[in-house]
């Protein structure tokens, strides 16, 4: 009964909430532009045929490319700070507790800290801060999505089952043997299949990069928009959805194979 | 479910997905040596000038800068009448997040059952139909194509149609985390435990009534959890949708940057910290409500 009671009252709040943003709104304001349902129209028209000229088609080929080389080139730097980040934040790597403890609360607040800004907050700052070069945009999108890792990987290594570990103690092996034999085999399949799922996440985030003039499908998309191309924003839409859509089932059958 | 376990040959079926598995990780180690190779190879890397003297001092001016040392005007963040007038925008901010939440939770409540395959089937709830499974694949490839497009391409294209300000941001937000609830909450669905409906079913219940008791008693705890989650990552969102859509704190740190007003950027960013924060903290209450302790 207690259950449906704290359900009743969380509808409640959400309704409650949804009703205070819609107050929140100026209304009276114009919502629409005019001239806006004759710009609806003419987009969803162009969709009947999007832009398929043979030279078109080749430039949305390589900016897909590009925006799946940034994202590979992200995930790879942010799984490679993650592993270690983890490793302290889940504090199983730790000789005794008392070391143990502050370094993986430095760990987690470190991880919070970064995952907690925006990649493309981090991406403005880092080109105001350093220049726009393909370094600094692939290190805006590692930051957070480290951020995200670091944190995963620490709970699922934390959250192995303790049985296998006390059997691997028990027989006498040191904490390092427990750790390599015991805890990383049972958390690697969810470890990976994890972070192939933040792969399709970071190819959405490597498009956005566009916007601070990073090539790929986001900035051919804004190129398009800013000339009112909306056929050409068709066929580059097309584009990204299949690129997430692939590697979407490519992970998911991944995930399937990893975690049964 | 075919075949008794221990009779069919066990090795076999577990050898596959392995392979499968292994050969996903030589695929996706040749696309690491392809786009290295491509950023290295044929654009401006860049990662010779991260590793300079100078650009850990530019990165330490810039810093310097945000923090108001490099000036000495009387930085944004140690102003009171600054923090009151950015005030109204992080409730803007707030606003179009709560705003964006509300719309995903009211489009994707009344589809998400039919994006489910064993409703479709007819496993959950009546007889398989043709139009059924029309409904199942038209539902998922909504689904698809909106998750699939990120909330600032949604932003960009709906400014041609909306007034800049909240609401462009909320639709923005709102129709990508339509496709990413939608999608999780048909595939909680999927995974549910047909026997209710099937019981159901058995007493003569009709279509609606197994949906009604059969089917959404289990699926919405998972679905108002889901709703939960991606709030605290659209809170983190409206900052960038706000920088083409023009609302709240987005649009104020675009046009703070731009003008090289570095310690309006700092307290902007201290605004954003501030929310993301409290919104975590918030969902997390509101979660626990969901489990009811």
């Amino acid at each position: 009964m207690r259950v449906l009671e704290s359900r009743r009252l969380l509808t409640l709040i959400l309704f409650a909430a949804f009703a205070w943003s819609l107050s929140g709104v100026d209304w009276l304001g114009p919502m629409v532009h005019t001239g806006g349902p004759q710009s609806l129209l003419r987009f969803i028209q162009a969709l009947f045929p999007p832009e398929l000229s043979p030279a078109f088609l080749k430039l949305t080929l390589a900016a897909s490319f590009q925006t799946l080389a940034y994202s590979v080139a992200a995930i790879t730097v942010a799984v490679l700070v993650a592993v270690p980040m983890g490793l302290l934040a889940s504090g199983v790597a730790a000789r005794s507790a008392r070391t143990g403890l502050p370094a993986a609360v430095a760990a987690r607040f470190l991880l919070g800290a970064i995952r907690s800004v925006h990649e493309l907050v981090w991406a403005v700052l880092f080109v105001y801060a350093l220049g726009l070069s393909s370094a600094t945009a692939i290190l805006a999108l590692a930051l957070p999505y480290a951020g995200i890792l670091g944190r995963i990987y620490a709970d699922l290594l934390n959250d192995v089952p303790e049985e296998p570990l006390r059997a691997l103690r028990a027989s006498g092996a040191s904490p390092f043997q427990v750790f390599l034999f015991g805890r990383l085999p049972m958390a690697f399949p969810d470890m990976l299949s994890y972070s192939f799922y933040r792969f399709e996440c970071a190819i959405r985030s490597a498009a956005i990069l566009g916007f601070v003039g990073i090539p790929g499908l986001g900035y051919q998309i804004q190129l398009s928009l800013h000339d009112i191309l909306f056929d050409q924003v068709w066929t580059l839409l097309v584009a990204l959805v299949f690129l997430v859509v692939a590697v979407d089932l490519w992970s998911t059958r991944v995930r399937r194979d990893l975690v049964s | 479910m075919t075949g008794v376990p221990g009779i069919t040959r066990s090795g076999q079926a577990a050898r596959r997905p392995v392979g499968f598995a292994r050969w996903s990780m030589y695929g996706f180690l040749a696309l690491v040596v392809l786009s290295w190779g491509y950023i290295f190879g044929w654009t401006d890397s860049g990662v010779g000038d991260l590793l300079s003297a100078d650009s850990w001092s530019d990165s330490g001016r810039f810093l310097r800068q945000l923090a108001g040392q490099e000036s000495d005007a009387v930085p944004a963040f140690a102003r009171a009448d600054r923090w009151l007038e950015t005030a109204k925008l992080a409730y803007d901010t707030l606003v179009m997040s709560v705003l964006a939440i509300g719309l995903t939770g009211l489009a994707a409540f009344p589809t998400f059952v039919f994006g489910a395959r064993n409703v479709s089937s007819g496993e959950l709830g009546g007889a398989p139909s043709k139009s059924g499974v029309a409904l199942f694949y038209a539902v998922r490839l909504t689904f698809a194509v909106t998750r699939a497009v990120p909330e600032l391409v949604w932003a960009m294209i709906i400014v041609f149609f909306l007034s800049p300000g909240v609401v462009p941001g909320a639709v923005a937000l709102a129709l990508h985390n339509y496709g990413v609830i939608g999608k999780l909450s048909s595939e909680v669905v999927e995974n549910l435990d047909p026997g209710p409906a099937r019981a159901l079913r058995a007493s003569g219940a009709g279509n609606l009534q197994m949906l009604l008791y059969g089917v959404l008693p289990q699926a919405l705890p998972s679905f108002l959890t889901y709703l939960l989650y991606r709030w605290e990552v659209i809170i983190r969102t409206t900052v960038v949708v706000g920088f083409v859509a023009a609302g709240g704190l987005g649009r104020e740190f675009r046009l703070s940057i731009s003008l090289f007003h570095y310690t309006d950027v700092a307290l902007i960013i201290a605004w954003y910290l501030i929310l993301v924060v409290a919104v975590d903290l918030a969902s997390a209450g509101l979660r626990r409500l969901v489990s009811g302790d």
